[in-house]
């Protein structure tokens, strides 16, 4: 038994080696070429290690761009988001999974379609209609809809809860609980994985997303990230240098955020023995 | 406790959302009026900009102005998605750029303010270039931002290594085009320092490349004129595209890339610059826009200097830029067209012109020694400057903006037939016949604006 | 299991929390869903350019895109042998990354968070180093091809081989569906596991008999969302290749795109996005179908 498993484990980390050097090449140029100077970066032979580091690429971030800014602009429509995306697709999965109602298969099949739009012909509508609410030029059409569902979330939290055994929902019934309890004290807990994935998609979607901003924002003071990556590139000639160094700052709090949220990941959750 | 953090975060969003709606009514005094400035282009451009807008600000009190920055890209997709939405809610900006392909389009639906009496009353007419004038239907409606056009670089270190002549920079003298090939063969190299004439010369490992053309639409104009061939009629009825010398044009460049092995085959708009190419020694010429002076002056390491174009049966050139315009739906158009006015006016921009990025539309700018000297005199601009670029103005023909539909052949037809010879799947002929063939039978040939 | 008497409550009551709890859906769905849908609908049947009027033309511009436009043809063919190119390796290589991550090995989180960076470059940079990547003469892919003495590849700049580029691109960036994968394995118990370990079998009947068929809503969703995902390709042509070389790389979307925004016609733009809207709920409704052969719900009963 130990030799074979001694095998395994070799083989185990070989391929968990390849993946990961294979997804830590390209990070390693990116960071590389945020100190270099923007023809250095494409010269070969490559070099490995800027001889010279220019700090200064991340300074031109900071003075070529109200870069600071764009990063506050995120933060607040990132934690908005991730508010109403927790708050409401779990409500609406939990009300289409564990609770028997007439029209209940209809709701679910309509969320699922919304998936197959092609979203960027609903944005000029999208645009229309808060035009419409006066509300072009604020972080409103960026911030609301989040509260309203996203079918790929709904989808997913869906199929979780239905791995869920209906036995803890029933022990909890005869215990006199009523539906919103339930959904609070344990289908809550014990979908922990999924919630935590769903905050961090969502705060990956909004960090990333910028044809919102694009449509919706007038002003560059209101820019968030992605769009303010944008301006970065140039017709004919990108300052590649200063982009590597704000699409490395832009992605900072996403290793931090994503590093720190995988107890939740890693924290075995067993499902046998846990009572209401 | 964590319930604690929960419930801050949601009154600091609440908080917030209150600030956020609260910044986004304009507030107008009695006598003071808000103008939005719409524009594009690389941060170096953003900055020039805002200055002078900041400028314009202080030389007139009453008149405050909201820029309204775009990032810039090749086809200016970004910039038109924006334009549509703005249009379609009707909450478009007073003045600004606009894209010259849409610039028709948008004329003859009425969005932009007519300039005829207004530049009669100011006296601008004789004092720009007639080129920078747009008319629909004999009305001016919009103003060419600036005059570009077509330029050649070169690496003056690269092109001394090779033993290549310095290259004329009169337009009217420059290279024949069989020279040019000759010469790009003595700076191309492979990895063995062998040229492509040379035997056992690899073409598929390439150390350092003769030329790069910059290869998307506008660009492919002076070639083609220069061969006395032409693309589409100024009509925008008849299609010149399958005529024997707009193919043998077309065959030329090709020819660099697949035959002469003297070219790169650069796809897509955002690849590694041939900038980048020229600065590291990679490259010998690079034709493109002149307005890549701007970057390029700022790479102070690169020996860089200008070439006449090749002219393959006669000089050609072309006329491009952004359009300025006064979009018919403001509210203030004394003052919109004050904030034009100035934007116009070199004296007002100068640092656009001299750092390159633009040639000026005003007229004085170029008869006049002393106005001349004040943006042409200076590291930025190469010697030869004035002769090789400035001069062959005078034989510079319009990009042909004001054909109906000309974005659709393109996009629909000419870049894939264009990209099939330059991959060498098709020669010229029958890449070109075929697409001529295509575009008769389209019925996007409607004629101009 | 099923209990006559369902959980203690009475049908309105149930109806009534039912309603209340997916009211954000029913309000989404007629607020951001519904109107632009209508609109889009509406739009599809006429022709215009959002300057000027919009012309009834009825179904017309379905007609015409499926005899004239040979683009939109290809932009179909192209899209189609992207997804099933793609689709499979993905979701191969992002179960067989899962369960890589899931074995009890050192450094677990920092392996987890390193397979995740791919996906956290925003998709405008990633497009750009990519195309730096497989760039022809200066890329670092063909780089590497030719120390170890190969001939360089034309990778986007060529017309059969760009599509497989760009699946290669999106392989890297499998991330979000290990994570996915990797949430739904926390949540297979351990005692079933041991109860295979009891009865003397070993990994491969793990996965056969337990992790797999646990596993199954979690494999379902992945394929229907990244199906879609594929079908919607946008970004990467858009970004990298604009649908060349000769419009080997034109995705449906980047076409639709083009035609709303670049050519100005609305009406056929919105007719594409509804044939392909079409196109995706007949697939999904496929894989739907057949999904009951060999998913499995635990909570269902």
């Amino acid at each position: 038994m130990r030799s074979r498993n001694k095998i395994a484990t070799i083989c185990i980390y070989t391929a968990l080696l390849g993946g990961a050097i294979s997804c830590l090449i390209p990070m390693y140029w990116l960071i590389r070429s945020s100190f270099m100077l923007t023809e250095e970066m494409f010269r070969l032979p490559l070099i490995l290690f800027p001889k010279k580091i220019r700090f200064q690429n991340y300074v031109e971030v900071f003075t070529m761009v109200p870069f600071a800014k764009f990063y506050a602009n995120t933060l607040f429509v990132v934690t908005l988001n991730i508010l109403g995306a927790l708050i409401s697709n779990l409500m609406i999965a939990y009300g289409l999974t564990r609770i028997e109602f007439k029209g209940r298969n209809l709701m679910f099949s309509l969320s699922i379609g919304t998936l197959m739009l092609p979203a960027y012909v609903q944005l000029i509508p999208l645009f229309l209609e808060w035009n419409w609410f006066g509300k072009i030029n604020t972080f409103l059409p960026l911030i609301v809809p989040a509260f309203f569902g996203n079918a790929f979330f709904i989808f997913m939290l869906c199929q979780f809860l239905r791995s869920i055994p209906r036995a803890f929902d029933e022990a909890a019934f005869m215990d006199g609980a009523n539906y919103p309890l339930i959904l609070a004290k344990i289908i809550f807990p014990l979908a922990k994985p999924a919630i935590a994935v769903v905050a961090i998609f969502q705060f990956m979607f909004t960090w990333n997303d910028f044809m919102g901003p694009l449509l919706f924002l007038n002003d560059m003071d209101k820019y968030t990230l992605a769009i303010g990556i944008r301006t970065f590139i140039s017709t004919f000639y990108t300052p590649w240098g200063v982009l590597m160094a704000a699409a490395t700052l832009t992605i900072l709090p996403l290793i931090v955020l994503f590093f720190s949220a995988q107890k939740y990941f890693i924290s075995g959750l067993t499902l046998g023995g846990i009572k209401g | 406790m964590k319930r604690k953090v929960f419930i801050c975060i949601c009154i600091i969003a609440l908080i917030g959302t209150g600030l956020c709606l609260a910044n986004g009514q304009k507030e107008e005094s009695a006598d003071q009026v808000t103008l939005e400035y719409i524009y594009w282009g690389s941060p170096a451009e953003d900055a020039a900009v805002k200055q002078a807008l900041a400028e314009f600000e202080a030389a007139n009190p009453t008149i405050k102005v909201e820029p309204m920055y775009l990032p810039g890209d090749l086809d200016g997709s970004t910039y038109n998605a924006k334009m549509k939405a703005l249009a379609v809610s009707n909450s478009l900006p007073d003045v600004g750029y606009f894209r010259p392909e849409e610039f028709g389009n948008y004329a003859e639906n009425g969005y932009f303010l007519k300039l005829d009496e207004l530049m009669a009353r100011d006296g601008m007419d004789d004092s720009y270039l007639p080129q920078t004038w747009l008319k629909i239907n004999n009305a001016t409606y919009g103003a060419y931002t600036a005059a570009e056009c077509q330029v050649m670089w070169y690496n003056r270190d690269v092109l001394k290594e090779a033993g290549v002549p310095t290259p004329p920079t009169d337009y009217k003298n420059a290279w024949s085009w069989d020279d040019f090939v000759t010469y790009l063969k003595m700076i191309t190299i492979d990895s063995k320092g062998l040229h492509p004439d040379d035997a056992g010369f690899n073409p598929k490992d390439i150390a350092r490349y003769g030329v790069s053309y910059d290869l998307w639409s506008t660009m492919y104009y002076p070639s083609v004129w220069s061969n006395g061939g032409d693309i589409i009629d100024t009509d925008g009825k008849t299609v010149h595209v399958d005529t024997p010398e707009t193919i043998e044009a077309f065959q030329n460049l090709a020819d660099l890339m697949n035959v002469h092995h003297v070219m790169p085959r650069m796809t897509g708009g955002t690849n590694v610059s041939p900038l980048t190419m020229l600065a590291n020694g990679q490259l010998g010429f690079y034709v493109t826009g002149q307005w890549t002076l701007l970057d390029l002056g700022a790479m102070k390491e690169l020996n860089y200097g200008v070439a006449a174009l090749p002219i393959l049966k006669e000089s050609a050139q072309i006329y491009v830029s952004g359009v300025n315009v006064v979009f018919n739906a403001t509210e203030h158009p004394e003052e919109a067209w004050t904030l034009q006015k100035w934007m116009m006016d070199p004296s007002k921009t100068l640092d656009l012109y001299t750092s390159g990025l633009w040639m000026p539309t005003k007229m004085s700018y170029y008869t006049d020694p002393e106005d001349l000297a004040k943006w042409l005199d200076n590291d930025v601009h190469p010697e030869g400057f004035k002769e090789a670029v400035v001069d062959s103005m005078a034989v510079s023909k319009n990009e042909p903006i004001m054909i109906k539909n000309i974005n659709q052949i393109w996009g629909d037809y000419l870049n894939a037939a264009v990209e099939s010879i330059w991959i060498g799947e098709k020669t010229a002929k029958q890449a070109l016949t075929e697409a001529a063939e295509k575009i008769r039978k389209s019925g996007l040939l409607q004629g101009s604006y | 299991m099923s209990h006559s008497k369902k959980m203690g409550f009475n049908k309105k009551r149930q109806t009534l929390w039912g309603w209340i709890l997916i009211s954000p859906l029913c309000l989404g769905l007629t607020l951001w869903v519904a109107f632009p849908m209508g609109l889009s609908f509406f739009t599809s049947m006429t022709k215009w350019d959002m300057l000027g009027k919009a012309e009834f033309i009825g179904l017309k511009n379905y007609l015409i895109i499926f005899t004239q436009d040979e683009l939109f043809l290809k932009s179909i063919r192209n899209t189609l042998y992207f997804t099933f190119l793609s689709l499979p390796l993905q979701l191969f290589i992002a179960l067989a990354g899962a369960l890589l991550l899931h074995s009890q090995v050192k450094g677990q989180r920092a392996f987890r968070t390193i397979f995740y960076l791919p996906s956290l470059i925003p998709i405008v940079v990633s497009s750009v180093m990519w195309l730096w990547l497989f760039n022809h003469q200066y890329g670092l892919i063909n780089y590497f091809l030719n120390l170890l003495g190969f001939d360089r590849v034309q990778w986007i700049d060529s017309k059969h081989m760009v599509i497989p580029s760009l699946t290669i691109m999106n392989i890297w960036n499998v991330g979000n569906i290990i994570i996915i994968f990797l949430a739904g394995l926390q949540g297979i118990p351990n005692d079933l596991l041991e109860a295979v370990d009891i009865d003397g079998g070993r990994y491969w009947h793990k996965l056969r008999y337990v992790i797999l068929p646990l596993l199954s809503p979690i494999i379902l969703y992945n394929m229907i969302v990244n199906m879609i995902k594929c079908l919607q390709l946008f970004v990467e042509p858009y970004i990298m290749t604009n649908g060349g070389p000769v419009n080997s790389s034109l995705s449906f979307v980047l076409h639709i795109y083009n035609n709303a925004f670049k050519y100005g016609k609305m009406g056929t733009a919105n007719a594409m996005a509804w044939v392909l809207f079409l196109l995706t709920m007949l697939i999904s409704l496929v894989i739907f179908k057949t999904s009951s052969q060999w998913t499995y719900y635990e909570g269902d009963k």
